[in-house]
């Protein structure tokens, strides 16, 4: 199990490496923390002709950066430094939620947000936060840099609106508000597996009544899956016991799952049910609301 | 900005338990079979080149770390730790120690990466608890052992370097 | 009870691993770790379909990549081997013969088509992907219903139809107790299927001697004898004229070997004469094309003037798969023969998970006729198992039957009972054993038992206690035959286990479980395994198998006094280097780092039909080496009685001195012993004294007991499984390292988890595998594993010695109290557990939690 060969490329500036990326387009691909691109090149599921190795660009890409805009995460961050890093726990306690559940540590010790947003799978938790917080992806080419809001970016399975020739260099998060509770929970069949099912959950609540709701779902689709009409239940309501219920029942009989090796599509729809109720209840409780 | 061109070797100096070791790798060669067949380093193991059972695990940076999903031309700034630097000439590391103490492998295939995985969850805290090391050591499979005795093992290193064995 | 000789008592205590002095320290040397210099890399084409034939295979883009030495196709290898033969056959069995690689015709998915030899592995897959294979469709045989219908295509042509065996084994008057029973209760059971996945891969390295052409296999392999001579008779091709003509003028060699195969004779008589021979009229009735092969093969063999070393080291674990002779092994010796060159194949994790090995796929429909008042009186068993495509060399589905067959009626009184058993071909990776091969009679027997304790009113303990055979049965027989003495202690390992049970904590558990929306439920299950075995054990498996249960051993002591012994065993992860030497060492009287063990080398160990396999490492393995250094120490012992001018029977050795019981200051170390008999002999170096013993386990006999009981916990709204408590109480006589043997049990209970929760070897409805990766076929981790509590009996064994066998039974016993105690579970809410893969999906279906899926 050996990748198939391929010109290997370490620019020394993000310009050269969007450089390449302009001249190699579709036979290229990114490197950065290549926790799911070597495998599948090993499997020769994936053959780059060409890799660009982002990893010598730490100056500009290995950056987090917290404001009264929100948070930064440049494409060099690692999992395991995001996880541990207090400007992330303070700013994007939903990233900081969803970090331990990424792989196992040795993945996540080399492994990037961004690559893991970037690479687009939709069991991975990443793209189902960035939906969740409507995060912007900031994505760079020789020809100049576009913001692309992650409600559109995931297109399908591991499909996503970058171009050939663009770098996502890195990813914001709009500021974290005081009324807004978030909760990342999931099933896997083993600890730290690909989860079965799991739910991206935010809920602002406003002076005892949820002013809005994300409710995104991972590993239930090609990509990560909204509720909405979960979502609009919860909209205008106090948060109660029977409310998440209800949303759960909604989000059991709503989404479209599928069946394969390891769950059944009527399991999946369950859990996720299972989930809304649990990730209500958690995101609530971090703002101090009890349902 | 260095390019190695498909189908080329070239030369990598890569740190490897603190010493510089110069070998010739194909762009394509990941650090794993680096290490075994460049450095000599046959103690690193593979077991699924694609990332899950863990025998492979070497410290990156004092961090464990897949062998098997790290290019060795991209690998070339980083510390390297591999089972063959764990001992001090004939003196087992602590780990290694408490390992054979424990009995904890049989066939021994996985246990360069569990005793990786235990040297940086040893390092980061001193005192895990058993559902901790379970946690920890997750991202390593054993097929022989049922775990247990490789837990008992980690708790045993765990003793010794707090000064206890 | 057995005589120990030494006092010194390292058999009995939790010595160190003397492997981990290189193992922990990275200095282990797996196969993968041998690199010769100058070795070539193999890489195999695989078949991309179920089933399908072959139209044409192109290699020449292939051949004209740089760095590819070689491509050899399926007809290539053909040209250049026999095929692999039937080894173990049985009566109403077919084996099909095939081929190291194919060349007209593929049978599952990984099926290998063409082998590229190349200067690295990299490159080898480069060429791989370079070789253009157009195939035929064939429909694919996903399954064994598919397999007996009746327009599906044959796997085998000569096959009837995909069934390569039906038999009936029948004990008693099973209708008529069936006629008389107050009830018969009938259920059926499947497993899925699973893989061995032993950490390490398969592999091989082939090396040619330049000058002599003499191959050196060093591999990961549990049978280094067997593979020596697989390897020999499989690549040495020759018409039977050229062999004749080899042979004309070999008059030394023909009567060395009608020595040698007078001795062998003669000391097999028995078991050679009570061989069953209608396997083979089977085997013949339907194909005599073994008849064309065989004559060529043994000429072959026999005036080959060199045969192969193999050479094992560390290995990897193999949990049986690394037991059968690889396909691509032999391919990999013959490509190196034929280019002169040494040739290594490492597998792949794709390739070990698409045809490393496989088991467990197995249908049961089982009925029990009881009486209303619990009384156990008839079984009927019906057994369908699923063999994949082709055959485990030299022993596959055949074996599963057969030890099925014995065991299924476990420690209980039946009157009658009567198996039916079918092995039928798929177009999947091949099945072969995995830890206890037999393991799913113990599974669906103790499954059934609960369902019919259930139906009676009775609990699961209640039921098993009133039929279960004990101390004041023995001695009597398995209503299959083989006798239970004093070792059979299943019924005492089931009291032992109900004294453990902390019944007050299982309730209130059960009360916090109902309060918080789980369900907690206890299961047990109960076994004994041949370990191995009394004398008529092998007698109903299969008459003169027993012949293959028999192993030899060497010791020697040199000049300078080294003691070595040297065994037949390949171990891989059982720790033979140290309780061998434990052994030894109290045989010899010395510090166990003064025994040397040699194992895995075929020019210096005695040759083997099995290796290590069949939890024989303890008994057999074990009762060779003490037996052999015991014969070596009189020797030692004879020669100081000279020297001490002493009756040998008065000469004793502690810590290594040798001397007159009562007068440790008078005494000679063994150097001074065989330093003086080097003398006297003239011999300058090497072995001083030697001893070479036989050892069978007749008359020793021997079960293994055990009883487990787990208990689980079930959440309802997620299907997930906890284990808050798992006993096993087992029984494997008197422990020579318990350490290792606790090592051995909670890893095949580890294996037992899996198979019920998390692993499963699954192919879709065309055939094609979907668990090829780690990411889909789930080996359990450290958190999924609890912990695992054992208590041991260790009830004597009569006779020579007293070690009896342990690497299978966690296994054994674990998917029965698992699925027991998950029905258990879930009983108040109607589950009826007859799977034994529960994963969460199964869970909360049986809970009437989700639909099932269609």
């Amino acid at each position: 199990m050996k990748s198939a060969g391929f010109t290997y490329h370490r620019p020394s500036t993000v310009d050269g490496a969007l450089a390449l990326l302009a001249e190699h387009g579709d036979e290229a691909k990114i490197l950065a923390g290549g926790q799911s691109l070597l495998p599948m090149m090993g499997l020769r599921l994936a053959r780059p002709t060409h890799l660009v190795d982002i990893n010598g660009l730490d100056a500009d890409l290995d950056f987090i950066a917290a404001g009264p805009d929100g948070l930064r995460i440049g494409a060099l961050v690692r999992h395991a430094n995001a996880e541990h890093h207090p400007a992330v726990a303070e700013h994007g306690p939903m990233i900081a939620a969803a970090l331990p559940l990424v792989g196992h540590r040795p993945i996540r010790t080399r492994g990037t947000v961004v690559g893991s947003i970037a690479h687009g799978d939709p069991a991975a938790e990443m793209p189902a936060v960035c939906v969740a917080t409507d995060a912007t992806l900031v994505a760079r080419s020789a020809a100049g840099t576009r913001e692309l809001p992650a409600a559109t970016f995931f297109e399908g399975y591991l499909g996503t609106g970058l171009r050939d020739d663009e770098l996502l260099a890195e990813v914001r998060f709009p500021a974290w508000a005081p009324t807004s509770g978030g909760a990342v929970v999931e099933i896997a069949r083993r600890h730290g597996d690909y989860a079965l099912v799991g739910l991206a959950c935010r809920v602002d609540v406003l002076d005892g009544i949820i002013d809005d709701a994300a409710l995104v779902f991972l590993g239930v689709g090609g990509t990560p899956v909204r509720v909405t009409a979960a979502e609009d239940s919860l909209r205008g309501q106090a948060p109660s016991e029977a409310l998440f219920a209800e949303a759960g029942r909604i989000v059991s009989t709503t989404l479209d799952a599928g069946s394969d090796l390891h769950a059944s599509a009527a399991y999946r729809r369950h859990i996720a049910g299972v989930l809304t109720n649990q990730g209500l209840a958690e995101a609530t409780s971090r703002i101090g609301v009890t349902a | 900005m260095t390019t190695v061109p498909i189908g080329t070797e070239t030369e990598v100096t890569l740190r490897v338990n603190g010493e510089p070791r110069t070998i010739s790798v194909e762009a394509r060669t990941d650090l794993a079979d680096a290490l075994r067949e460049g450095a000599g380093l046959t103690g690193t193991h593979l077991g699924c080149e694609h990332g899950v059972c863990g025998a492979c695990t070497v410290l990156v940076d004092g961090e464990p770390a897949r062998s098997c999903l790290m290019l060795a031309v991209s690998a070339t700034t980083h510390e390297i730790t591999t089972i063959e630097g764990l001992a001090d000439g004939d003196e087992m590391h602590p780990v290694q120690r408490a390992m054979y103490e424990a009995m904890s492998f049989q066939c021994a295939f996985c246990s360069p990466g569990f005793m990786m995985s235990a040297v940086a969850l040893l390092d980061r805290e001193p005192n895990p608890t058993v559902e901790q090391i379970r946690e920890e050591l997750s991202g390593n499979l054993c097929r022989c052992t049922g775990y247990e005795s490789i837990v008992r093992g980690v708790e045993r290193a765990a003793a010794i370097l707090r000064g206890e064995g | 009870m057995a005589v120990q000789t030494s006092g010194l008592g390292f058999v009995g205590q939790s010595v160190k691993r003397v492997e981990d002095e290189r193992l922990l320290i990275g200095a282990g040397r797996y196969v993968a770790d041998v690199r010769p210099e100058g070795g070539l890399h193999a890489a195999f084409v695989r078949s991309p379909i179920a089933h399908g034939r072959i139209v044409s295979i192109d290699t020449s883009e292939a051949e004209a990549l740089d760095g590819v030495v070689a491509v050899f196709t399926g007809a290539d290898i053909v040209e250049r081997t026999n095929p692999f033969v039937p080894m173990l056959m049985l009566p109403g069995m077919y084996t099909p013969l095939f081929w190291a690689m194919s060349d007209e015709r593929v049978r599952h998915v990984g099926d290998p088509v063409a082998l590229v030899v190349a200067e690295s592995r990299a490159l080898a897959e480069d060429g791989a992907e370079l070789v253009v294979v157009d195939y035929d469709d064939l429909p694919a045989v996903p399954d064994m219903a598919t397999a007996m219908q009746s327009h599906t295509p044959q796997l085998w042509e000569k096959a009837n139809g995909n069934v390569l065996l039906e038999a009936v084994d029948t004990y008693g008057e099973v209708d008529q107790v069936f006629a008389r029973a107050d009830r018969v209760i009938t259920e059926t059971f499947r497993c899925q299927r699973q893989a061995n996945q032993p950490m390490e891969t398969r592999g091989t390295v082939v090396e040619v001697d330049a000058d002599t052409g003499h191959l050196t296999i060093t591999s990961a392999t549990q049978a280094p004898h067997f593979l020596k001579w697989a390897a020999a008779a499989l690549t040495t091709k020759q018409t039977a004229r050229e062999s004749g003509q080899a042979l004309r003028g070999m008059r030394e060699r023909l009567d060395a070997f009608r020595s040698g195969a007078g001795s062998f004779f003669g000391d097999n008589q028995e078991s050679l004469q009570s061989q069953d021979n209608r396997g083979m009229v089977s085997q013949l009735r339907r194909d005599r094309s073994l008849l064309k092969h065989l004559p060529g093969m043994a000429l072959g063999v026999l005036s080959s003037e060199d045969f192969p070393t193999v050479v094992c080291q560390d290995i990897g674990g193999g949990f049986g798969s690394k037991g059968s002779t690889p396909r691509e092994e032999i391919a990999v010796v013959a490509a190196a023969k034929a280019l002169g060159r040494t040739i290594q194949w490492i597998e792949d994790r794709v390739e070990n998970l698409l045809d490393g090995g496989q088991a467990r796929e197995e249908e049961f429909t089982i009925s029990m006729a009881v009486d209303d008042d619990g009384t156990l009186r008839g079984m009927r068993v019906e057994a369908d198992i699923d063999h994949g495509a082709y055959p485990g060399f030299p022993v596959g589905a055949g074996i599963t039957k057969s030890m099925q067959k014995v065991y299924f009626p476990g420690m209980y009184r039946w009157e009658a009972y009567e198996m039916r058993s079918r092995i039928i071909a798929t177009n999947k990776g091949k099945h072969i054993p995995y830890r206890g091969p037999w393991a799913n009679e113990t599974w669906v027997r103790e499954r059934m038992l609960d369902v019919v304790a259930r139906e009676l009113g009775m609990t699961p303990v209640e039921l098993r206690q009133q039929n279960m055979m004990g101390a004041e049965d023995f001695p009597t027989r398995m209503v299959t035959g083989p006798t239970l003495d004093e070792t059979a202690s299943t019924r005492a390992t089931l009291v032992r286990a109900l004294e453990l049970l902390d019944h007050d904590q299982i309730a209130q558990w059960r009360a916090e479980a109902d309060a918080a929306g789980r369900k907690l439920g206890v299961g047990i299950a109960c076994y004994h395994e041949a370990a191995p075995g009394p004398p008529d054990f092998f007698e109903a498996l299969s008459p003169g198998s027993d012949l293959f249960a028999q192993e030899e051993a060497k010791a020697t002591v040199d000049a300078d006094g080294t003691i070595t012994v040297f065994t037949s065993q390949s171990p891989h992860g059982q720790s033979h280097e140290t309780t061998y030497a434990q052994v030894a060492a109290d045989e010899f009287g010395v510090d166990i780092g003064d025994i040397r063990v040699v194992w895995g080398n075929t020019d210096t160990t005695r040759f083997s039909f099995l290796g290590t396999g069949g939890s024989r490492g303890g008994p057999i393995g074990g009762g060779a080496i003490r037996k052999t250094s015991r014969s070596l120490r009189e020797q030692v012992v004879s020669q100081a009685a000279t020297m001490l001018e002493a009756d040998p029977a008065d000469v004793t050795i502690t810590g290594g001195v040798i001397h007159v019981a009562g007068v440790p200051s008078r005494g000679l170390s063994y150097a001074e012993v065989a330093g003086a008999a080097a003398a006297d002999q003239g011999i300058e170096d090497g072995a001083v004294f030697e001893a070479v013993e036989s050892y069978a386990g007749k008359g020793d006999g021997g079960w293994s007991c055990a009883t487990h009981v787990a208990v689980v916990d079930v959440d309802l709204a997620t299907g997930q499984v906890a284990i808050p408590r798992y006993l096993v109480v087992e029984d494997c006589g008197p422990i020579i390292n318990p350490a290792i043997v606790d090592g051995q049990v909670r890893g095949g209970v580890a294996q037992g988890i899996g198979a019920v929760f998390y692993e499963h070897a699954a192919y879709d409805g065309d055939g094609n595998m979907i668990a090829t990766t780690y990411l889909d076929y789930l080996v359990p981790t450290s958190t999924e594993i609890p912990h695992i509590e054992i208590d041991h009996l260790e009830t004597l064994t009569p006779g020579e010695n007293d070690f009896r066998g342990v690497g299978e039974g966690g296994m054994i016993g674990s998917p029965a109290a698992l699925t027991n105690a998950v029905e258990d579970a879930l009983a108040s809410l109607g589950a009826e557990v007859r799977d034994q893969y529960l994963p969460p999906s199964k869970i909360l279906e049986l809970a009437g939690v989700i639909e099932p899926e269609e």
